[in-house]
């Protein structure tokens, strides 16, 4: 659910930033982000908005669209009904059968998309809300968070690491303004970055929010921060081994980001920096997969 | 089918200059979008016009009107056809305005403390001290950087040679810029695609220039200046722009009674103590912005702030005197300062106008008076005003002799053909009047335009008056992009 909403988010930005460029726009950067096509088919489509929305949206053939992702999360709703309050599911089922209307086709490709687009980040707002307050807080509720700031982490620094590898890494280099705004504005950290920086764009402070603030609630600091909060509820007596591996693997992570400063990870190339934070997510992720679920 | 029904009932006036509408045909610039229009059954321009009613409600771009003790929202209205203004004509827009703010802001720093061009017998002394806003606070005190129109939107209409003309300046407190920013959005949502299309210039960047322009105007030398944006409070009517300049620029929105003035320095009152300001962007006018001086029955200002401001240690946005060069009749004689102060030649035109402080010009004025319009040179929004082409011979009497009680403040000028241009009403596409304020922005660094503007609309049927307070509405400006060289015309 949680990449729903950062699928939708960045599709409504970029369409936006599509409609006030003079210059052809190319959303290259959020297909590398969000989908595992290969260079060349990104090429291919990378100007063809109305393309890209429907193969986002709607696409049966891309794991990752917006269609795909709540169908799975539904069938993971509908196995753990038990687990999960009522009015959760009953939004979970909501969004599916809002996205699975036969009308969306039609309507992405004719209507204005934000309408649309908002609509579908609508039904995602309204599950979290939902889950918020409805939900008990118990091992459930743990469970869903930690999968929350998981996929948050990962996708912040996927972001950003897409976003940077575009201007090579170089933190010196002065893009146009635009190419930050919108990053910002697509993770809504636009206001913030506002209020935090008075000059203007540049992408040390931009790199700096999005990996150290703690108070931006979409940073990698601030996402893991959450998740280990999350992960130390569900201790109890019976797995100690398995909760004090993960717990030092977050733990380690966390105080690694904690103490970082922009100009360490500039130091060391931001790439490399980002690429270890998202292995070492996953790793996390994994073992959680082998230990609680017992997945692999 | 619905083509012609939608083309069929444009018929455009006599005598006037239409945007769209030139030698029989349907302009260059506009054919894009009209071959797009054309498309659209009435169903979907209805639809469209409802969306962006939808969308200025849940944006909350809304003005309140009181009746019988309840507040009721109302929107600003909005006409879903653009206006069009092709690179060519944006070029010569763009330098007729920056030399006329050039010779403004010179105008301005000489009357505050030379007074060269009174001396050298262009500008007659009793113009200046004749006018109320000319303020003797101001005097041998130099402004930062001797920039004092940072912001301006100059009103240009269109006669019907399609020549520009400067109907006024706006250079205290010009509003409507968030209409501007608005109306782009709206425009985005209920017509997609149709922007990049076009090739229209993005109007975003304008909060970010204003932002830095404000950071670099900081006594202080300080990465982080403390900037406010100073409203008169949530009943002004344009409280929705104050709030979204605010928000867009991440400074942060103050009441006169948010800001104290101790030993001569500007502070905040926060949750944690008093903070130093730097800058203020003021949507308070001169009049009501420090007690002490000026009006002592305002609660808008701040008690002290121009002596914080004469010592220089907090920058005032716009700066304040200002009114004595956009005075209606002082606009006179910005063409020979133009030539004066620039030895240029004025790129953009002047309305005639007479003072009717002047014995003949006053005569000439009332001979013709069914040809003129006559303003108050220190009024705005269309207010006291006097139309003589529809004015009754009782109104044309009262005003005559309230102009002879004190002909200075006022103005005429001959009745100027606004340009039309094409509205989307009653499912037809229809002519209505039209002017356009392009907002010039001035920093160190010089001044910028962002390409578009306000264009306001007079939405009944030969109305002349495009005020929002007269019954006018606004649309989406475009400035087209010059065609890429390689490709040609």
């Amino acid at each position: 659910m949680e990449r729903t909403d950062g699928v939708l988010r960045m599709l409504k930005i970029n369409y936006a930033s599509s409609q006030d460029d003079v210059q052809a726009f190319s959303w290259k950067p959020v297909l590398k982000i969000f989908t595992f096509l290969n260079e060349e088919e990104a090429n291919a489509m990378a100007h063809d908005t109305r393309a890209i929305l429907q193969y986002m949206v709607i696409g049966k053939d891309n794991p990752n669209s917006v269609l795909n992702i709540v169908t799975l999360a539904r069938e993971n709703g509908r196995s753990v009904q038990d687990h999960i309050t009522k009015e959760m599911w009953q939004c979970l089922n909501d969004f599916y059968h809002g996205v699975r209307q036969e009308a969306l086709a039609d309507w992405l490709q004719k209507e204005d998309p934000v309408t649309i687009l908002d609509m579908l980040i609508k039904y995602g707002v309204l599950y979290f809300g939902t889950t918020d307050i409805t939900m008990a807080r118990g091992e459930g509720n743990s469970f869903i968070n930690i999968g929350k700031y998981l996929e948050r982490a990962i996708q912040s620094a996927d972001i950003l690491d897409v976003k940077f590898s575009d201007v090579n890494y170089d933190l010196g280099e002065t893009k146009d303004t635009t190419y930050w705004k919108y990053l910002l504005l697509s993770i809504s950290g636009y206001e913030l970055y506002l209020k935090t920086y008075r000059g203007g764009f540049e992408a040390r402070n931009v790199m700096e929010q999005v990996v150290l603030n703690d108070q931006f609630p979409r940073s990698v600091i601030y996402s893991i921060n959450r998740l280990h909060r999350y992960f130390e509820r569900v201790k109890n007596e019976r797995n100690t081994p398995d909760f004090n591996q993960i717990d030092f693997m977050i733990g380690k992570l966390k105080s690694s980001i904690k103490f970082t400063t922009p100009d360490s990870i500039i130091e060391d190339g931001l790439h490399l920096f980002l690429n270890e934070t998202k292995n070492s997510l996953y790793t996390i992720a994994d073992t959680l997969n082998q230990n609680y679920f017992a997945l692999i | 089918m619905q083509t012609s029904e939608l083309l069929q009932s444009y018929l455009v006036d006599a005598n006037t200059w239409d945007e769209m509408h030139g030698d029989h045909a349907v302009r260059e610039q506009y054919k894009n979008a009209v071959e797009f229009m054309q498309q659209l059954s009435v169903e979907e321009l209805n639809k469209k016009e409802e969306l962006a009613k939808r969308l200025f409600m849940s944006q909350g771009v809304t003005f309140t009107v009181y009746s019988s003790g309840e507040g009721i929202e109302k929107i600003f209205p909005f006409d879903i056809i653009p206006r069009i203004i092709t690179a060519a004509e944006w070029g010569f827009i763009e330098k007729g305005i920056k030399q006329r703010l050039r010779a403004l802001n010179l105008f301005l720093k000489d009357i505050y403390s030379s007074q060269f061009i009174i001396k050298d017998g262009v500008m007659p002394a009793e113009m200046i001290y004749s006018c109320p806003h000319y303020l003797r606070e101001m005097h041998n005190f130099p402004v930062p950087y001797d920039i004092y129109i940072h912001i301006s939107g100059i009103d240009l209409i269109r006669n019907n040679d399609g020549s520009f003309y400067i109907l006024e300046d706006n250079l205290r407190t010009p509003s409507g810029v968030s209409y501007m920013l608005e109306n782009r959005e709206i425009t985005k949502r209920i017509f997609p695609d149709l922007l990049p299309q076009n090739n229209v210039r993005s109007v975003t960047e304008y909060p970010t220039i204003l932002h830095r322009n404000l950071v670099s105007l900081s006594p202080r030398q300080n990465k982080n200046p403390t900037i406010v944006l100073l409203t008169p409070g949530i009943y002004n009517s344009a409280y929705f722009e104050h709030t979204t300049l605010a928000r867009l620029m991440g400074v942060q929105l103050v009441e006169g009674s948010d800001l104290v003035v101790d030993n001569h320095k500007v502070f905040m009152k926060t949750t944690s103590g008093l903070q130093l300001v730097d800058v203020i962007y003021r949507r308070v006018d001169d009049d009501f912005l420090d007690p002490l001086i000026f009006n002592a029955d305002s609660r808008l200002g701040v008690a002290g702030i121009m002596s914080a401001y004469r010592k220089g240690n907090v920058a005032i946005v716009n700066a304040v005197g200002n009114g004595v060069a956009d005075d209606k009749a002082i606009y006179t004689f910005v063409p020979a300062m133009i030539r004066y102060y620039l030895n240029e030649e004025p790129i953009l035109k002047n309305v005639p106008t007479y003072q009717l402080g002047k014995d003949e010009e006053r005569e000439h004025v009332f001979n013709n008076i069914h040809k003129m319009v006559i303003k108050k040179t220190n009024e705005s929004g269309g207010y006291g005003m006097l139309m003589g082409s529809a004015a009754t011979e009782e109104e044309i009497t009262n005003y005559k002799a309230e102009v002879l009680q004190d002909p200075r403040q006022f103005i005429a000028q001959p009745i100027i053909s606004l340009s039309s241009a094409p509205c989307y009403l009653d499912g037809k596409l229809q002519p209505r009047r039209i002017d356009l304020r392009p907002y010039a922005l001035c920093g160190p660094g010089g001044i910028e335009i962002v390409p578009g503007g306000l264009t306001r609309v007079a939405l009944r049927e030969g109305s002349l008056i495009v005020n929002s307070s007269q019954g006018g509405g606004s649309k989406d400006t475009w400035v087209l992009a010059p065609p890429p060289p390689e490709r040609g015309i």
